[in-house]
């Protein structure tokens, strides 16, 4: 503590303020880079719709609507898909936690076969079948064009699973399953009554990596999902945001009630793909700023090298 | 990558069965334990790896994978046969390797320079900040890219006609494609990729600074000389998890950014699988070109992974 303190009181050199000040004017610069796209998102979202279009909404908000967010109440398609990538989400993230906490905590313990486990888990890394052998093979599994493959699909991670299990057997002493095994405790009981009551931190790490890759992926259900009906966000949100175009029955659905004219619809619909914006990423930022700590963490574990 | 502090089993001569009987048993939970997830590999993974025989078949959904008959190389004949085989090749080539020439650098860089942030909240805001794009969906960000690119109302363009040039067709001109591919990778993933050496960089001693200080050491000199090579080994770790990627790249990225103007150079190995694949249904034919594309993905990794074990003792394996 001592040092520290008089470390900040060593008189700096010139050539280290002139770096301290630089140092200061360069993140400026990276942090206005990295707001900014964002910012803009936010503002033309509640703009008028005509100044937005003509690109005007470039610092502030201009002449404040809300016309982009009522229009996208009335998006079914949209809230549809909504609800769905909350199931994907939830289902495949309460699976590939508990699969991911089970292996972890077996591959914590020393068992016959235990390497042979741990080369076929990480083999996958390097080396997989690629996009059409995995096609064909879900397609005579039956799991073609099922909702359960949304949740399945890459329910578990590798990467995951080694930071689950660096977790567990760093955290989690040896002596206190020899000690429950002599109190009559066997794996299952251990497991459930110690094991993940004691694992708080990494399954908060475990859950916040699966449900953001889950909410962000689009293309499982551009591949595996014929039938629209139910596609998750994402994949949603890809016709609307990269063909530019919202489709005509997706603006029928918005403007029944209150048609006008095309060129105030088009206008119209184009702020509504700002809105489709924050309202598809406002989950997952919000679930960052709230559980940072455990992002951070997670990649911290998985750079520990035993 | 990391390994647990059980001893090593030991090693005995000849194999005891009764021994081995004992601990099957001994141990069965844990067998059940790993099932779920054993069960998820060999569904998600090993079936597909032994799909990979649809390479050297001409798949009929009749016949099966199995079923199919074998016509050796056939479909990789074609494939390197094909005008098309060149370009694309060159295209996922020199897409990946740009990127990782950018972003491989750009998160070590700004991490030395995040490191000597003086202010502990400006850094801890900072840090904060720079993270978030990393939770920006790729689908959301090629529309915000589509958005802001736009030729006319583009924020982009509108700051160019500004300052006097002349508006750009970002999306639709394969010269700007991988500039856009690249630079978006870069906004978005390095901020969160200084967080390792952030961490690689909390563990040096304290003292090594103050030493460094007291013989006149400036900041620069510094990082230079203790933090640089600090975090050179988690760097060098990165590059071979990253040298995979030649070969594969962030495909669906690729498709999202696509547009029928940029093709010459959008179009990769990993967009012309999945569009003749599943979208002209040329199963075989598309698993072949998979095929290469991992297996040269795999040589990468091994190829680094043992230089870099030869030139500096660093290695995952």
């Amino acid at each position: 503590m001592a040092k520290e303190k008089t470390s900040t009181h060593i008189k700096l050199t010139r050539s280290d303020r002139i770096f301290t000040v630089c140092n200061y004017f360069f993140w400026g610069i990276i942090l206005l880079i990295v707001i900014y796209p964002l910012y803009l998102i936010v503002i033309s979202s509640v703009s008028d719709p005509y100044a937005v279009l003509n690109g005007e909404v470039l610092l502030y908000p201009v002449d404040f609507s809300w016309i982009g967010y009522e229009k996208i109440m009335k998006y079914t398609t949209l809230w549809r898909s909504y609800g769905w990538a909350f199931v994907y989400t939830i289902g495949g993230t309460a699976i590939g936690i508990f699969f991911t906490m089970l292996l972890a905590y077996a591959l914590s313990n020393r068992f016959i076969g235990k390497g042979l486990i741990n080369f076929m888990i990480v083999f996958t890394m390097f080396f997989s079948g690629g996009l059409i052998p995995t096609f064909l093979v879900m397609r005579d599994l039956g799991l073609y064009n099922k909702p359960i493959i949304m949740v399945l699909m890459g329910a578990m991670s590798v990467w995951n699973t080694m930071i689950a299990r660096t977790y567990i057997s760093s955290n989690i002493p040896r002596e206190l399953y020899e000690a429950a095994s002599i109190d009559g405790s066997d794996h299952f009981r251990y497991f459930f009554r110690i094991v993940l009551p004691l694992s708080g931190t990494i399954i908060a790490v475990l859950s916040v990596y699966y449900a953001v890759a889950k909410w962000n992926d689009y293309f499982t259900a551009l591949v595996y999902l014929r039938d629209n009906t139910y596609w998750p966000l994402q994949t949603v949100l890809r016709q609307i945001l990269a063909s530019l175009t919202v489709s005509a029955g997706d603006v029928a659905e918005m403007f029944a009630d209150d048609y006008t004219d095309v060129a105030e619809t088009l206008r119209v619909s184009n702020v509504v793909k700002y809105c489709a914006i924050i309202i598809s990423t406002v989950p997952a930022v919000i679930l960052y700023l709230f559980m940072q700590e455990y992002f951070v963490k997670g990649v911290m574990i998985g750079s520990v090298k035993g | 990558m990391s390994t647990t502090n059980a001893p090593v089993a030991k090693r005995e001569k000849g194999i005891n069965w009764a021994q081995i009987r004992r601990r099957l048993i001994r141990d069965w939970q844990l067998y059940i334990f790993v099932l779920p997830a054993l069960i998820y590999y060999i569904v998600f993974h090993y079936m597909p790896l032994y799909g990979i025989q649809i390479a050297f078949k001409d798949y009929k959904a009749v016949l099966g994978i199995q079923g199919s008959e074998w016509v050796g190389l056939k479909h990789f004949k074609e494939f390197f046969g094909s005008y098309l085989a060149w370009p694309l090749i060159k295209n996922t080539l020199l897409l990946n390797l740009y990127g990782l020439l950018w972003s491989f650098p750009i998160p070590v860089i700004l991490a030395l320079f995040l490191n000597r942030l003086g202010s502990a909240k400006f850094k801890k805001f900072t840090q904060t900040v720079i993270y978030i794009p990393h939770f920006v969906s790729t689908v959301v960000l090629a529309g915000m890219l589509y958005i802001f690119l736009d030729p006319t109302n583009g924020f982009i363009n509108i700051l160019i006609s500004a300052l006097g040039g002349t508006p750009q067709y970002f999306m639709a001109e394969p010269g700007w494609f991988r500039t856009v591919f690249i630079a978006s990778a870069v906004w978005q993933s390095s901020g969160w990729g200084t967080i390792i050496y952030i961490a690689a960089l909390t563990a040096v001693d304290q003292e090594l600074y103050e030493s460094a200080k007291i013989d006149g050491a400036s900041i620069l000199q510094q990082i230079f000389f203790i933090d640089l090579p600090t975090i050179v080994p988690m760097a060098m770790m990165m590059l071979i998890l990253n040298s995979g990627s030649i070969m594969n790249g962030n495909m669906q990225k690729t498709l999202l950014l696509q547009t029928a103007g940029n093709k010459a150079t959008s179009n990769t190995i990993g967009v012309y699988v999945y569009t003749m694949g599943l979208t002209n249904a040329q199963f075989s034919y598309t698993a072949a070109i998979g095929l290469f594309q991992n297996v040269i993905s795999f040589i990468m990794v091994m190829t680094v992974n043992k230089i870099t074990k030869e030139a500096s003792s660093i290695s995952m394996f």
